[in-house]
């Protein structure tokens, strides 16, 4: 099977512009709150949101993120622009351009559909290899990744720029704050008394290659295999996952599977973990169920506690987040939860210190409203 | 892309005033819808907090999962994790997003009514089919513009491919509710879905009339034709194409702002046409009796649904397979290949094109084509 290959990156959340400020304030471990939303139609109980470091310029804002992800992403992999001109692009993002249509409708002005973020990354870069815009909620960044590695192990495509991108909306938080699902204090996954989760912006976009290309145009170095996915769909509840956990787990074996590695292979667990209170005990059981008795060992990085819930950039800063994990061999502290981490979550999450990386192995977790799940299975360079 | 087996339509179902199955879409022309029925679309118990889309979807859903025998008394008669969905729609979840937006403006989030708050969600159809028919397999939602419709059945077959699923669900749906409607300008909107079943060739053991030869996105229409045509490999090639089905017009697309192509368009598109790699077809019928398509290019029958139906833009590449399996189901003259080609996209508002190849299904011991 085609070796698929991360060899450029690129990323912007509330930890700034760029893969290393990322890293560094992962390392950091600063904790984190939300700030009110730059939007005075916001006009509710709690107007919370991480916002991420966006230029002005045309097109929308998602847009935006996602360009500027994907410029460093491809400027760090050494593309050149016949690679541009071939590559594939394929971006999720669970709201689009929000801010172009979550306004009263101009009634001069008839629009274009409010999904055009992979087009505008296409454009921008001059990749000319398709684009395609996967909206599957807060997993699309995800189903991106895995939809990207399946076209190159299938040949139809050597280079892909896969990730995902998600800007403000008015009408997420709105919903989230009528569902009272917006917790007042900042995204705390995994704590005993968090109340709902913190939506954030952000963009990932991830070069990924074959092996084969990235060894032809001598690419310089890559930072892990994008080894395997796995996809299922609870198809319970809208907005609940099934209770039981099965297709999360489902997901997660495909996973491993898919990568030809043990689940006592990996070493660490990016989880989708939001903050909401029956996602995290759902996720921990199941993580459960596939790691076994090692769960209360292994250890898992939450960065939601950082970035907030970056719905459909989630699944690709987890990927991301797990491709550095991997590539510095160090699982970096997680925000502080002490003694109130809940108690239905039985999961490791190391603090106040890094954590060497013990295993060849790393697993990233992006689940959605409508049980979309998606599992992807990272595996390190050979030492 | 170049599948293991090409995968197999299995079943299709159609949810458009105007036809009521697959082989409706065939003889439909401009403005020939029958009275839509009131309410459309339907509305049950269970689908009074879903949105027009989702409405739509589950009933083209429906009836192409009961047509390919996977569907009974409402449950799946396979298992659920077999069974994917794949929907594509560009203006989908556009009336909730804009009907919540108003109501936060002139109420605040307290007037929300929270049943109707999933649907504001970018995969609210996709999740409430497979929620409704007990589809557990893998679950996409694509907005990818006029070619979106195609581009759902290239990543249908590309899952098949790689064993991600064994049979999916690929609707295209765009509702004409009241923002889709103004987002849709003067040229108006579809209401309405199409769907259809494909299954890997050995999970159709032998069902369905048509096959997936090959699919491509490129920049430009003839590229994807090229691409196309290079993924059904040489047997796909030498049957030659005996339906076309052109891109539609004015459809929504990616690009900056929605305009009609000018008449210059969709000539020099129509010149476009005829593709390298393809035996011309005998061109013994034109639907449309137009006069812009240039004689000899390797058609037989023209359908050309993007005249025949308002701007469909995400549900359009689905509809055309879906009447394209119609045409091969029916059987063909002699002389004529049973093979349709579907175009989507490269006009000026689009980002891509998409071309998508169906042929006749050879199963052994199976009849031949028109005997059924």
């Amino acid at each position: 099977m085609t070796q698929v290959l991360i060899t450029g990156a690129g990323a912007v959340s509330c930890l700034g512009a760029g893969v290393e400020a990322m890293w560094q304030a992962l390392c950091a471990a600063p904790g984190s709150r939300p700030l009110r939303a730059a939007d005075p139609g916001a006009r509710m109980p709690l107007p919370l949101v991480y916002r991420a470091p966006v230029g002005t310029g045309p097109g929308g804002r998602a847009s935006r993120l996602a360009v500027m992800a994907a410029r460093e992403a491809v400027g760090d992999a050494g593309l050149d622009d016949t690679d541009h001109a071939r590559s594939a692009v394929v971006i999720g993002t669970g709201g689009g351009n929000a801010d172009h249509w979550e306004r009263p409708l101009d009634p001069g002005r008839t629009d274009t559909t409010p999904f055009p973020v992979a087009s505008a990354v296409a454009a921008a870069l001059g990749a000319g290899g398709g684009a395609t815009c996967v909206s599957n909620a807060c997993s699309a960044g995800g189903f991106a990744l895995a939809i990207a590695v399946d076209m190159i192990r299938s040949g139809e495509a050597d280079v892909v720029l896969a990730g995902g991108a998600e800007a403000y909306s008015r009408v997420g938080l709105g919903c989230f704050n009528r569902m009272r699902a917006v917790d007042p204090h900042a995204c705390r996954p995994f704590h005993r008394d968090r109340a709902g989760t913190i939506l954030g912006e952000g963009a990932a976009v991830l070069v990924l290659e074959s092996a084969g290309h990235a060894r032809r145009r001598g690419a310089a170095r890559h930072y892990a295999t994008l080894a395997g996915s796995g996809w299922s769909c609870d198809a319970h509840h809208l907005t609940a996952p099934g209770p039981d956990g099965a297709q999360i787990r489902r997901a997660m074996t495909a996973a491993l599977t898919d990568a030809g590695a043990p689940a006592d292979a990996v070493g660490c667990v990016v989880p989708h973990g939001t903050g909401t209170r029956l996602n995290d005990v759902v996720e921990s059981e199941a993580l459960g169920a596939v790691f076994g008795e090692r769960l209360a060992r292994l250890p898992l990085y939450s960065l939601k506690a950082l970035t907030g819930h970056t719905a459909g950039a989630a699944g690709a800063l987890g990927v991301l987040t797990a491709a550095l994990i991997l590539d510095r061999r160090t699982v970096p502290p997680n925000v502080p939860l002490g003694a109130e981490q809940d108690a239905q979550c039985p999961v490791s999450l190391p603090q106040e210190v890094p954590v060497p990386l013990v295993g060849r192995h790393a697993m990233a977790n992006a689940f959605a409203f409508g049980g979309n799940n998606v599992s992807l299975v990272l595996e390190g360079r050979t030492p | 892309m170049r599948p293991v087996a090409d995968p197999v339509v299995t079943g299709t179902g159609v949810a458009l005033p105007g036809a009521r199955c697959a082989a409706d879409l065939l003889a439909l022309t401009y403005g020939s819808a029958r009275p839509v029925p009131e309410p459309w679309p339907s509305r049950d118990r269970d689908t009074r907090f879903k949105d027009r889309a989702t409405r739509l979807a589950l009933m083209a859903g429906e009836a192409a999962l009961t047509a390919a025998g996977l569907l009974d008394a409402g449950g799946p008669t396979v298992p659920g994790e077999e069974v994917g969905v794949i929907v594509s729609s560009n203006l989908g979840t556009l009336d909730t997003v804009c009907r919540v937006t108003e109501t936060l403006d002139r109420d605040g989030p307290a007037a929300l009514r929270v049943v109707n708050l999933p649907n504001a969600c970018s995969n609210a159809t996709a999740s409430s089919v497979a929620i409704r028919f007990a589809l557990h397999g893998i679950n996409l939602t694509l907005c990818n513009g006029a070619t979106s419709g195609l581009d759902a059945l290239g990543w249908a077959a590309l899952a098949l491919a790689t064993a991600r699923a064994r049979r999916l669900l690929v609707i295209g749906v765009e509702p004409a509710g009241p923002a889709a409607r103004h987002c849709a300008g003067a040229s108006g909107t579809l209401d309405g879905a199409a769907a259809l079943v494909l299954e890997s060739a050995d999970a159709a053991a032998g069902r369905g009339r048509a096959t997936l030869t090959g699919y491509a996105r490129r920049t430009n229409a003839d590229a994807a034709i090229a691409a196309a045509a290079a993924a059904a490999g040489p047997a796909g090639r030498a049957t030659g194409c005996g339906l076309w089905l052109p891109p539609q017009e004015g459809a929504i697309g990616v690009g900056a702002v929605c305009h009609p192509d000018t008449p210059e368009d969709r000539a020099a598109r129509a010149a476009r046409a005829p593709r390298p790699g393809f035996d011309p077809g005998r061109r013994d019928r034109d639907t449309e009796g137009d006069s812009h398509h240039p004689d000899g290019i390797g058609y037989a029958t023209v359908c050309d649904l993007g005249r025949a139906l308002p701007p469909a833009s995400g549900a359009f590449g689905v509809l055309q397979c879906v009447a394209a399996t119609a045409w091969i189901t029916a059987g063909t003259p002699a002389g004529v290949p049973p093979t349709a080609l579907a175009v989507a996209g490269g006009g000026r508002a689009d980002d891509a094109a998409a071309a998508l190849l169906l042929s006749a299904a050879h199963h052994a011991g199976a009849p031949d084509e028109g005997e059924e």
